[in-house]
């Protein structure tokens, strides 16, 4: 560029700044304080009103003066209503609700979204972790009814009218085959059913040590009140309804020498573990047997993280030998209802596998103890605890399919495409190239798949 | 004297000549004094030069230039024509789906025999360059559908390419790989160190469809409310569309299960998806040797093989996308005196 072409570029863009900068300032965020001195321009007689101004001086003067904002006027944001701008924008995904009345055979392979209303079970009591993941991502809580969600809502049905001794339910299937969304599925159906639902959707908070514990020498097991206490809060938040007509049955007997006679309602029953820490494992434990004698209202008990009840836990005793999750008392209160130790005469106890977490993971013993993978037989040198045996007789397996047909995948592609989260427009081409590479695993499909490809 | 040439020449008698010192006549070019009179007789003038044939003949090879010019002429002519026809320039879309080049000219020895004298490398070159540009211009031609044209280049092109074309492409060809009984095939794909041997049978859809529920044609109460912004949404009367998968077994473990990468497993889906063959095909694979990236590789060499036995038509595509090539690529060898094959050590002043 010649030196005059650059002087004049340079003349014209230091204008342009300088308009620019004027007009910026004419923003509410960065108004110019009333009352500045506004700088004279250097080349003009700083003269009285007498003084003929030219027209550019004019102009730059109105502008400084915010008089005139010059020639470009950006739109306020709220005033782009064309379609153009728009596309960051996210219409709230529209899909069918989830209840118990539309859960059918015709149903199966479409997507639904949980309605979740104040006190809904997995509102108050929480979900794993990789499905809260999903939950904050899609706009909607949502989830495809699979034809593994049509039986296990069968059997919940058949359930109902059974005690739950007949109905002690394990989810099992490969990592990332929908086990934990499965159960949150059974949650809600029973939810919206009438039923009373308690669900632990991490049962390794319960063994990692991760609140206090203490000996107890009445129940020859490490209390946890804390949990104890939570579960309490929570059950009488999300079963508040239909707690208010049942009453215990029987006296109730609590350490410190409190009893509750027969009669009282369950509520009352919860409050006192509530005001009480250290007495809420015995309300607990009182609460579930008083649930599990009435027959007016199904119970169900769901925990995640199943197998981390049959691990060794990271609480020591005294002499720092580990303690086996069973000696705790909230996985040992799942357990004896999971054994069929104690039952609900109505009602049906399901858990749900986990094979994220390495830690407190599907441990051989329970695998064997279970009757998975039957061709993989431990170790005859290794040794299985009694217990494991005990607590797992009776246990039937619900084996969830590895793989999603192409209807659900196709459902499962529709919810995350409505929901924008592609980085592409969602061809058939994309759904069927990430569905083959996933081999049909919901897990891999969404994560591994469609959200973490840059391939179109 | 003057009286001599006042005879002969009378208007040079007329005028009287002033004397120079230059002795010399001046230069006449011969061409200006053809159609003079007074002009010097025949034996002064220098012989007249015969125009040559061709430009070509102050060359030091007019055969070869001979025959580029016609070349480059025809070339010119062609493209011309492909300009007239809206086929010149070709937009970048259209140029990458043109089929690829397969040039067999003759050598330059053979080359030597068609023009007087030898052939040297650069004058050699420089004629290939004109013939594959020529071809280039046929094969726009025969894409574009104006067979005449194409038609037209092509003797030219003939008889600059090898006498035995057909024989060497033949020869080029894959192997054709025969399908068994049950219609699988057998391929072999390698990478790095990693070998794939892989069989590949077509998916055989479901005889019967899948009975579509008798409530979904009752009364819309019992249904849930219908998604309306759903332009994918069947209708009740569309026909359903079987849609069959793909299962790629490696090793007798699904894909997911044997690839934990999404790389590597786009790698191994990749030529289905290029093909258009996802659903088409089911895939079992034996893999071995070298790491997870190479196993990748080979078994995507071996898919792509495969894909080609069952539908030759795909072979183009895969070629172009370099997936029916066996990747050269190895692991470079440590020389002696470098830390590694290009690593040196650390050069040190003293």
């Amino acid at each position: 560029m010649s030196f005059l072409a650059a002087t004049a570029w340079s003349r014209g863009s230091v204008n342009a700044l300088r308009g620019a900068g004027s007009h910026l300032q004419a923003r509410s965020y960065a108004a110019k304080a009333k009352g500045v001195p506004v700088k004279q321009n250097t080349q003009g007689f700083k003269g009285g009103k007498g003084q003929k101004l030219t027209k550019k001086q004019k102009r730059l003067e109105a502008m400084r003066n915010n008089k005139s904002p010059g020639a470009f006027v950006p739109l306020p944001a709220a005033q782009l209503k064309h379609e153009l701008f728009q596309s960051q924008r996210l219409d709230e995904l529209t899909l069918p609700e989830f209840n118990a009345e539309d859960l059918t055979e015709g149903n199966a392979g479409k997507a639904m979204a949980f309605p979740l209303p104040e006190n809904d079970a997995v509102r108050v009591f929480g979900v794993p972790r990789n499905v809260l993941l999903d939950f904050r991502i899609l706009s909607k809580a949502a989830s495809v009814v699979r034809d593994v969600t049509i039986k296990l809502v069968d059997r919940l049905q058949t359930a109902s009218q059974e005690s739950s001794q007949k109905n002690r339910l394990v989810l099992s299937g490969s990592a990332g085959c929908g086990k934990s969304f499965l159960l949150i599925q059974g949650v809600e159906y029973a939810s919206s059913a009438g039923w009373l639902v308690m669900y632990i959707p991490r049962a390794i908070k319960l063994v990692n040590s991760s609140t206090p514990y203490s000996y107890d020498l009445h129940t020859r097991t490490y209390l946890q009140p804390i949990f104890a206490q939570q579960t309490l809060r929570r059950f009488r938040t999300v079963n508040e309804h239909a707690l208010g007509s049942l009453v215990t049955e029987a006296k109730v007997d609590l350490p410190d020498g409190l009893s509750l006679p027969e009669g009282t309602p369950l509520p009352n029953l919860i409050d006192v573990g509530l005001k009480d820490q250290t007495s809420a494992p015995a309300v607990l434990a009182a609460l579930l047997e008083a649930l599990g004698k009435q027959t007016r209202i199904p119970v169900l008990l769901a925990v995640d993280d199943f197998q981390a009840l049959f691990t060794k836990s990271a609480y020591k005793t005294p002499h720092f030998e580990t303690i086996r999750a069973w000696h705790l008392s909230m996985p040992r209160l799942i357990l004896d209802y999971a054994s069929g130790r104690k039952t609900f005469a109505r009602g049906a106890v399901v858990g749900a596998l986990s094979l994220s977490d390495k830690t407190y993971g599907l441990s051989q013993e329970l695998r064997h103890a279970l009757g998975l993978q039957p061709w993989l037989q431990p170790s005859p040198y290794l040794k299985i605890a009694p217990e494991i045996s005990s607590f797992t007789r009776g246990i039937q397996i619900l084996k969830v399919p590895e793989k999603l047909n192409i209807n659900e995948a196709a459902s499962l592609f529709g919810v995350w495409n409505k929901n924008k989260s592609f980085h592409t427009p969602g061809s058939d081409e994309f759904f069927l190239a990430k569905y083959t590479e996933s081999g049909g695993n919901p897990r891999d499909f969404v994560w591994k798949g469609l959200l973490s490809t840059l391939q179109t | 004297m003057l009286a001599a040439l006042a005879i002969r020449r009378p208007l040079r008698a007329a005028i009287p000549l002033r004397r120079f010192a230059t002795v010399s006549t001046p230069y006449v070019p011969p061409a200006s004094l053809e159609n003079v009179a007074d002009a010097p007789p025949p034996r002064f003038r220098p012989p007249k030069k015969t125009k040559p044939e061709s430009p070509s003949f102050y060359t030091s090879r007019a055969s070869y230039y001979d025959h580029l010019y016609q070349l480059e002429t025809a070339l010119q002519r062609c493209r011309r024509a492909l300009s007239v026809l809206g086929l010149l320039p070709l937009p970048t879309f259209a140029r990458a789906s043109l089929p690829p080049a397969q040039h067999l000219w003759r050598n330059r020895q053979s080359m030597t025999t068609m023009f007087s004298g030898a052939l040297t490398t650069a004058r050699y070159r420089r004629m290939i360059a004109v013939l594959a540009d020529l071809e280039e211009c046929s094969r726009v031609a025969t894409v574009a559908g104006h067979d005449a044209l194409a038609a037209s280049i092509q003797p030219v092109l003939e008889l600059f390419e090898r006498h035995d074309k057909a024989e060497v492409l033949a020869r080029a060809a894959r192997k054709h790989v025969p399908l068994d009984r049950y219609g699988r095939s057998y391929t072999v794909g390698r990478r790095k160190e990693s070998a794939a041997r892989v069989w590949m049978i077509p998916v055989r859809e479901q005889q019967q469809q899948q009975p579509v529920p008798a409530n979904a044609a009752e009364a819309g109460d019992d249904l849930i409310a219908p998604v309306v912004d759903d332009a994918f949404a069947p209708s009740p009367d569309a026909p359903r569309v079987p849609v069959t998968t793909t299962t790629i077994l490696v090793n007798n473990l699904p894909l997911n299960q044997f690839f934990a990468t999404p790389t590597d497993r786009e790698r191994v889906v990749r030529p289905l998806k290029l093909a258009g063959v996802l659903g088409a095909f089911n895939v079992f694979a034996i893999v071995r040797g070298g790491g997870t990236t190479g196993q990748a590789g080979a078994l995507a060499h071996g898919i792509a093989q495969a894909i080609v036995a069952h539908v030759p038509e795909v072979d183009p595509i895969l070629r172009k996308a370099k997936l029916m090539k066996r990747d050269p690529r190895m692991v470079e060898r440590k020389k002696t005196g470098l830390a590694k094959a290009r690593k040196r050590y650390t050069w040190v002043k003293r």
